[in-house]
């Protein structure tokens, strides 16, 4: 249900420019937070570094009967798949695959799109402003699955045959054929990411417009550009980051859910979605209760630690549901 | 209504459509522009050219991309959404009404359950909190909310079919018994937002003047909280009603791929890898219209029930 | 302002339940005036039923099932529940290309010939046949009492108008030149220059003769295909769109219930004349979900075990082995080579890479032994196999010195192994060639996954060069393998591979009568074929099923034949 991350809307947070310090001070008093991000840490790092943290090449298959299955052990912490792959390897670099994608949909979409769009919509209004949002409004209502599967089924074999080009013309070589079907699935998701940093910032930039001092520069002739990131950048950045936290969730969930589906990425590139598909026969949790195990508690407590920065974040920004 | 909230109505009406248009060009030109058809995956592996091309002209796919366009739209205002190549010329109507039925049967359920149990959560950690029940409850369900369908769609059936004994997997129709699982996997992560959302809105209500009044009358807590509190804090919700309204029709598709139930979701799957040109686009139509409809009736229900709100959304328009 | 808060809030709320209900009723009523289904599925109403006394009580409503199967279980009446999956295109024998929905039809409908379960080409309509002129006339005699569902007879005029709807134009047959090309006129028909199909042609109401351009050995195999099924002249004539819904055909079962992706009930044809069926329906679940998991729950009869799952009914103590029954197809996997792209214009390359795979192993620990390591094209249970032909061994050392003779020793060029992907399926076996092609020739090979339609483009217009494929039979012939794949003229050749003396082994088997002579000379092109090494045979394909002890007689021979007649559910008690 992502419509719940709407009700944040409208005029709640008007005129409460919050300092930025003040903000990150009180994330360090919460506790659960903390928590959070310490996980969120460990996975994140474990991403980035996972070819020196993975014990193994997460594709090396182990073609004896001995190595298929195998419970967790010391030579394979999270045991071993069908194939005889290292499953502590396959989900490192699993974390791999969904920081990378987060981070590439976040920067693109949320904080690209969605905070220039945003701002173009509250600052200029009329027609540019309803026009924007109502597109958003309409995407966020589309069957956003569909969509996406729509797009990544349209555009995979068109893009395989830029990859190649890309990977003869280019520097990138050969990771050009890892990074295409990574984009596809990325173009999928952006169409969708913009939608709700796009409508936080504008309604912040509505409510920081009446401000006086901000009335007060526009008379005296600040230009656009400086106005904005004087004034209204950084009252926007702490709402702006919940609802980065709130939607990071469904950002890296729509990466696993299409490659469960077999439409994200490359059979080569581990995800947390094929692992699950691999493991997710409800024979074969009866029987190797292991796969399914050592891929979703990860995934579950990366979820997990989101809704829970997100839930504090919330609760800093909009203090009123603490006070008495 | 009052004038200005039927002006306002219209303005938002009258967006929709060039935004509805938008949308299905969009849609229409991504399936029609892809490599291939549903010509290619109807035959298959007997792809012979000459018969491609008699089913391309049959279905009007040989023709410019305008006027397939324009044709399709004319259709449409006829009441005709087209047929489903994937299920052979069946009519698009045909093939998704029954699928959206019980999508939105389990859907409504699952909605049931959601504020069944998300509401009185929402409250009770609001009356708790400061106390160290009010995290645990609310973190209980943030876990909740944190396992993928596709892990719960498969521990479920395991601990409660197999396990347990309770309950057969077999989809028997949206009104049976075994369907009672599949809601609850479906439900459980919609939980932790409504009662995220109560409580904050039960916290917010009890610091307003009239509670604080009703306090200081002297009147018994419990009616204070049933009678003051939770009422007024349940308006928002009217939000979260409103905006799962489109979602009570395009169905979850794990939780029918995983349950082998006949919904919309898993339909639309197929399509989409299909390329079920029409089946597709009349969801993709059907789902944003419901949507909009769905959040202009938040619009007017608010303007209803306060005035300022009507004017601060209106001045976005 | 409480009270009047309230008050617009419960409007609101009453407002939005409106809606929501009217919204919830126009779906409802929009659906109901088209088709015969009642808003709850858990009842469906049938389609116009004839005989329902006895298998109307069976599925009256949801509550007497459950108290059924609460004393019995699902063996405690005579209906078969089972899988399928969707049908692809209508019942229509002339539009079927697909497995699942020739599965129906197949049970549907029927042909002048049929197939038994050892796939024997056994009478069917016709009650025997003659073959004159060398094998190019064939003279069906027809049964007097084969008649169609509704109880109409069928006559040689039925026949041919049958055959001459499947060669008519406007019908766009996908299959009609593959399988009944070599009739006299079947062209010319398909052309739009003929009206009739001047090689079929009724010598009374039950003897009807067939003309063939040039003698075919497997034409009477050809004829047991869907598209050379009988269908109802005047059902089709009265509802030419509807039809397919509940076609009247001649085979032993007819359809009772179809909701397309929901599921098919079949219920039988008591007049069939080849014995009626003993079941009382067969129900054929479309939904999808873990099989496996209602196997065991006792909610299905028949269950597939998907290649992923296998893991959990195959390991030694999952008490699902004991129902463990495979079931060899009649198809091949294998990996294909475009022989005109580099390096695989090379034949020592083929070679060195059909060495360097270690099938057993692979087939050992991914398929845990339940596949078949496949040892030529044409698969152990079709006519006209062999055991004399064989495959290139796993054998590294042997390949990497082929690899060094060849002409790509120094230099290769980048390969990409292609395969269609989308269906969620890991293909964790082309992993394992990549990392046996990687060990043993120090080869890198690249895999890509391409949706299936685009595969299939790519595929016809040669641009792939290096595949993972599948072939499965569609008459029970070693030429459906060895020709339609092979030959240089065939549209299926994707790779390119042409060989003379493969092509004139080939035309000589082509028209040959006598049957032993011909499976020779088929055995002798694969030979050769698997020689020169345009594709590796990989594995022949296994169906896992879990199949309940009451289920009796349920048979897979490997490929598409009528077969739930036999079947009969002992329901005495296990």
């Amino acid at each position: 249900m992502t419509s719940m991350a709407t009700p944040l809307e409208a005029g709640d947070f008007a005129g409460r420019p919050t300092p930025r310090f003040r903000f990150l001070r009180e994330l360090v008093h919460k506790k659960i937070a903390m928590i959070a991000i310490f996980f969120l840490a460990i996975f994140y790092l474990a991403g980035i570094f996972a070819p020196w943290v993975s014990t193994d090449d997460p594709n090396y298959q182990r073609l004896t009967i001995e190595d298929r299955l195998a419970a967790p052990s010391g030579d394979h912490w999270f045991g071993t798949d069908g194939a005889g792959r290292d499953l502590f390897s396959r989900v490192v670099y699993s974390a791999r695959t969904t920081l990378l994608f987060t981070l590439v949909v976040i920067l693109t979409g949320s904080l690209f799109l969605g905070l220039g769009l945003g701002l173009l919509a509250g600052y200029r209004g009329g027609w540019i402003d309803a026009g924007i949002m109502r597109v958003g409004e309409v995407l966020s209502g589309v069957p956003t699955l569909l969509l996406m599967l729509a797009i990544s089924a349209a555009f995979r074999t068109r893009l395989n045959d830029v990859a190649f080009w890309l990977q003869e013309n280019t520097f990138l070589g050969d990771d050009a054929r890892a990074i295409v079907p990574f984009l596809i699935i990325v173009g999928a998701a952006l169409p969708f990411a913009w939608i709700g940093s796009a409508r936080i910032v504008r309604s912040q930039v509505f409510a920081i417009r009446e401000q006086e001092y901000v009335l007060a520069a526009e008379t005296i002739g600040v230009s656009t550009a400086r106005l904005l990131l004087r004034h209204v950048f950084p009252g926007v950045l702490p709402i702006f980051l919940v609802g980065v936290s709130a939607g990071m969730a469904g950002i890296a969930g729509s990466e696993i859910a299409l490659s469960y589906l077999g439409l994200g990425v490359d059979p080569s590139t581990p995800s947390f979605g094929t692992l699950l598909q691999n493991a997710g026969g409800v024979r074969t949790f009866q029987e190797f209760p292991h796969m399914l195990l050592v891929s979703g508690v990860p995934l579950i407590l990366f979820f997990f630690s989101w809704n829970l920065l997100g839930d504090a974040l919330v609760d800093i920004v909009e203090p009123r549901t603490y006070r008495r | 209504m009052s004038q200005g909230l039927a002006g306002y109505v219209i303005r938002r009406l009258l967006w929709t459509v060039p935004v509805i248009f938008l949308i299905s060009v969009f849609v229409f030109l991504l399936l029609r522009l892809a490599p291939q058809d549903p010509i290619d995956s109807l035959l298959g592996q007997r792809y012979d050219d000459e018969i491609a091309d008699r089913l391309r002209a049959k279905y009007g796919y040989d023709r410019p991309l305008h006027i397939q366009y324009l044709k399709y739209v004319q259709n449409l205002f006829q009441g005709d959404l087209g047929v489903s190549t994937r299920h052979g010329d069946f009519s698009v109507a045909e093939v998704v009404i029954p699928k959206i039925r019980v999508s939105a049967g389990m859907n409504i359920m699952a909605m049931i359950l959601i504020f069944g149990i998300g509401v009185p959560i929402g409250v009770y950690a609001a009356l708790v909190r400061g106390s160290f029940l009010d995290p645990l409850v609310i973190g209980f369900w943030l876990l909740v909310d944190a396992v993928p369908v596709f892990i719960t769609a498969v521990v479920a059936p395991w601990f409660f079919a197999l396990q347990l004994g309770w309950v057969d997997l077999t989809y028997e129709g949206v009104i049976h018994p075994n369907i009672i699982l599949p809601v609850f996997v479906m439900a459980l992560p919609g939980v932790a937002g409504v009662a995220r959302l109560m409580r904050a809105s039960v916290i917010q209500v009890s610091s307003e003047d009239y509670v604080r009044t009703a306090r200081a009358k002297g009147l018994r807590e419990r009616t204070v909280v049933t009678s003051h509190v939770v009422r007024n804090a349940l308006l928002p919700m009217v939000t979260v009603v409103g905006l799962s309204l489109p979602g009570l029709f395009t169905g979850t598709l794990f939780v029918e791929l995983l349950f082998g139930i006949p919904g919309i979701g898993r339909e639309a799957l197929l399509a989409v890898l299909g390329f079920d040109f029409d089946v597709v686009l009349g969801l993709v139509l059907f789902g944003s219209i419901l949507f909009v409809l769905a959040n202009i009736l938040i619009d007017i229900a608010y303007g209803f029930i306060d005035p300022r709100i009507r004017i601060t959304a209106a001045r976005s328009v | 302002m409480s009270n009047r808060t309230l008050g617009l809030m419960m409007g609101a709320v009453a407002l939005l339940i409106v809606a929501v209900a009217v919204v919830f009723v126009l779906v409802l009523s929009g659906g109901d005036d088209g088709d015969e289904e009642s808003p709850r599925a858990a009842a469906p109403t049938e389609a116009p039923d004839r005989e329902d006394a006895d298998t109307g009580d069976a599925r009256d409503s949801s509550d007497t099932r459950d108290d059924g199967r609460a004393v019995s279980g699902i063996c405690g009446e005579n209906r078969l529940i089972t899988f399928g999956d969707d049908p692809a295109t209508v019942f229509d024998p002339i539009q079927v290309g697909d497995a699942s929905t020739a599965e129906y039809t197949a049970e549907i409908f029927g042909g002048l010939v049929t197939l038994d379960l050892d796939l024997n080409v056994v009478p069917d309509i016709a009650e025997r046949w003659e073959i004159t002129d060398g094998g190019r006339v064939y003279t069906f005699f027809l049964r007097d009492d084969v008649v169609f569902h509704n109880g109409r007879r069928v006559t040689a005029d039925d026949v041919k108008y049958s055959l001459e709807r499947a060669a008519d134009p406007a019908n766009f047959s996908p299959t009609v030149l593959d399988y009944l090309g070599d009739i006299v006129g079947v062209r010319d028909k398909f052309n739009g220059s003929a009206d009739e199909i001047s090689g079929v042609q009724v010598i009374d109401e039950y003897t009807l003769r067939i003309e063939l351009d040039e003698p075919i050995s497997y034409f009477i195999q050809q004829l047991t295909y869907t598209i050379a099924y009988v269908v109802d002249r005047e059902q089709i004539e009265q509802d030419p769109d509807g039809w397919t819904r509940n076609p009247n055909g001649t085979g032993p079962f007819r359809v009772k219930v179809f909701r397309p992706l929901e599921e098919i009930v079949l219920i039988p044809n008591d007049r069939y004349h080849l014995g009626p069926p003993k079941l009382d329906e067969v129900v054929f679940s479309l939904s999808g979900g873990s099989l496996s998991t209602r196997f065991q729950n006792d909610e299905i009869h028949i269950a597939i075990v998907p290649a992923v799952e296998l893991a959990g009914v195959l390991s030694g103590e999952s008490e699902l082995s004991e129902h463990y029954r495979p079931a060899p197809q009649l198809s091949i996997f294998y990996i294909g080579f475009n022989v005109n792209q580099p390096p695989f214009d090379d034949p020592l390359v083929r070679q060195a890479f059909a060495h360097a795979i270690n099938r057993e192993a692979i087939n050992e620990v991914l398929f845990f032994d339940a596949a078949i390591v496949a040892d030529g094209l044409v698969p152990p249970n079709l006519p006209g196999y062999s055991e004399s032909v064989s495959t290139y061994p796993y054998d590294p050392e042997r390949a990497a010195e082929l690899l060094a003779q060849s002409r790509y020793a120094d230099e290769m060029p980048r390969i990409i192994l292609t395969f269609s992907g989308g269906g969620g399926d890991p293909p964790d076996n082309l992993q394992a060639y990549q990392q046996q092609w990687r060990e043993a020739l120090g080869v890198e090979v690249e895999i890509e996954a391409i949706e299936w339609s685009a595969y299939l483009r790519e595929l016809r217009r040669g641009e792939l060069q290096m595949y993972s494929a599948g072939w499965i039979a569609d008459y029970p012939d070693p030429e459906n393998f060895v020709g339609k794949l092979f030959s240089s003229e065939s549209r299926l050749n994707h790779g390119g591979y042409a060989n003379d003396r493969v092509d004139a082994l080939l035309a000589e088997a082509a028209t040959l009568q006598d049957q032993e002579a011909r499976y020779r000379l088929y055995q002798e092109a694969e030979q050769i074929i698997i020689d020169d090494a345009p594709v590796i045979p990989t594995f022949w394909t296994v169906r896992h099923y879990l199949v309940r002890e009451c289920v009796q007689n349920f048979v897979d021979p490997g490929t598409i034949v009528p077969k739930y007649r036999y079947i009969e559910i002992d329901t005495s008690g296990e």
